[in-house]
């Protein structure tokens, strides 16, 4: 198992928590996990869908009503 | 690893406008239902600003806050939600599988309401710029950060010039780029006129998607005119796609029956090529792609997977039994022939009860379980021994073949 990474992006809004999802990932290794915590609906459009499209696996968590992290496991 | 297998009644994937009304009929009727959806719960009603003709709401309102709704009255019947894609299906049989990347899930009925994806335009460059580099398909999600910019719009749609005039709101000009001659559009009139009177609005006749130029963002989009060949070199900071919509039907080719352009083929009652399988909304090849149809969708496809469910249960709990031989009396209520015979099988009934089950089936009220037994023609009895059919009496229904066939 890898390491699991918190991304904090509460409060962001389009574009931003996508541009930090993809500088995160480029640090981690494959195995590892990195959980993005987001607040704006926007980023649930395009952080899993980019992050699928690049080969990853991604499960998401609402954690509250508007509220969500989405689980990224490095796959390449 | 192996995954874990979770059993529900109903699995719905794809969270929609006709996926959520899906869950909320399914939740109210008590059934155990999973709802999958692999981004935001809401589907493609949430990437507008404007919905104003879903009834309900005279002041119109936002597709995100109605969406909302949506989920909430969901959640309300005890939907379970789970956020992640549907990688694989296996509709066959009794027992269909739903598999995503960590779970594989079983249902007796599944309901597809998967919907559908911007198309592109296949113009060069345009991967490059996908995901936040500059071409997107959502106003309202993008539209603040192009506060004071330039944008451009292909498309001329309702979606498209709707959605252009939105933007208006924030950038200094949206120039939209339309397939057709000058002054012809394919949005509804009342929203020609007004972006036609846009002061920030511009119009480029006759043209297409070319190439998409920039660095790390896009920053130029290369018109062509479909007249003269011309290019057209367009210099913005993003480009909004609305040329239309695909179906999100690809896990489902070669399973379930589709149209040319891949959209499920359904009846009327929401039914696919596969028992136990229904879909519903944008998915299905259908004339008026909307909320409020999606919702009808929805509604209908929830009802007839409660049906097929219940039908099951008593096809497999009831007929099929092996505990004591059986007789299925397949009738219609309509139909004065079928009725006569009826205080006859009454009278059996009575007379071998705890010994013979007797069932009657009315396929004026579903035609579910006649099928199941192959049974086209009324009357019919089919005679059930040891969980299995023996034997299917289609004529001459009198007292002495029923008598003969109980006795046997
Ligand atoms: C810009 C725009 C403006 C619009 N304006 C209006 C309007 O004013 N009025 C109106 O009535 N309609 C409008 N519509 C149309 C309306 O949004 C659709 O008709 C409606 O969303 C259809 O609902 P649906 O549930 O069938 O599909 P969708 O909303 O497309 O939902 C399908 C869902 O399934 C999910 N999904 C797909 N594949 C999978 C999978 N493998 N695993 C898990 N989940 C999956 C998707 O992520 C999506 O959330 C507009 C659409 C757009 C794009």
């Amino acid at each position: 198992m890898g390491k699991e990474v918190m991304l904090d992006c509460l409060g962001e809004a389009c574009p931003v928590p996508l541009i930090k999802t993809e500088n995160a990932l480029k640090k981690l290794t494959i195995g590892d996990l990195l959980i993005v915590h987001i607040d704006h609906s926007c980023a649930m459009k395009n952080v899993p869908e980019w992050a699928r499209k690049e080969g990853h696996n991604v499960e998401i968590e609402e954690v509250d009503d508007g509220e969500w992290e989405i689980f990224i496991e490095k796959a390449k | 690893m192996e995954k874990k297998v979770e059993k529900y009644d109903v699995i719905i994937i794809g969270g929609g406008a006709a996926g959520l009304t899906a869950g909320i009929y399914c939740g109210r009727a008590r059934l155990k239902t999973l709802l999958i959806e692999k981004s935001l719960v809401g589907g493609l009603a949430t990437y507008t600003n404007e919905i104003e003709n879903y009834p309900g709401f005279p002041e119109g309102s936002t597709g995100l806050g109605l969406m909302e709704l949506f989920h909430k009255q969901a959640k309300k019947f005890n939907v379970d939600f789970k956020l992640t894609d549907v990688k694989s299906v296996n509709l066959e049989g009794d027992v269909k599988t739903v598999e995503t990347f960590r779970n594989k899930f079983e249902a007796k009925a599944v309901i597809v309401a998967t919907g559908g994806k911007p198309r592109l335009t296949g113009a060069k460059g345009e991967e490059a710029f996908l995901y936040d580099k500059g071409i997107s398909f959502c106003a309202t999600c993008d539209a603040a950060a192009n506060t004071g910019k330039t944008v451009l719009v292909v498309g001329s749609g309702d979606a498209a010039i709707e959605e252009g005039m939105f933007l208006t709101k924030f950038a200094d000009k949206v120039i939209v780029s339309v397939l057709h001659d000058t002054g012809k559009m394919d949005c509804n009139e009342i929203a020609k006129a007004e972006a036609l009177a846009n002061p920030k609005m511009e119009f480029i006749w006759n043209s297409v998607a070319h190439e998409f130029f920039g660095e790390e963002r896009l920053h130029t989009v290369v018109l062509k005119n479909l007249k003269t060949d011309q290019l057209i070199p367009v210099k913005v900071d993003s480009c909004f796609l609305f040329i239309g919509y695909l179906p999100n039907t690809d896990i489902f080719k070669g399973v379930l029956d589709m149209n040319k352009g891949g959209y499920l083929l359904t009846n009327e009652k929401m039914e696919t090529n596969i028992e136990g399988i229904f879909a519903c909304g944008d998915v299905r090849d259908k004339f008026l792609k909307q909320v409020a149809t999606a919702v009808g969708d929805g509604a209908i496809a929830g009802y007839s997977a409660e049906k097929y469910i219940a039908e099951s249960e008593l096809f497999h709990n009831q007929i099929m039994q092996c505990d004591k031989p059986g007789i299925v009396y397949v009738w219609n209520a309509i139909d004065p022939k079928c009725r006569e015979f009826l205080p006859l099988i009454e009278k059996y009934e009575a007379a071998y009860d705890g010994k013979v089950r007797i069932t009657k089936v009315d396929i004026y009220k579903s035609a579910g379980i006649a099928s199941r037994l192959g049974v086209s023609q009324v009357p019919s009895i089919v005679k059930i021994k040891d969980g299995k059919i023996e034997k299917i009496i289609r004529e001459n229904i009198c007292e002495e073949e029923l008598a003969a066939a109980i006795e046997e």
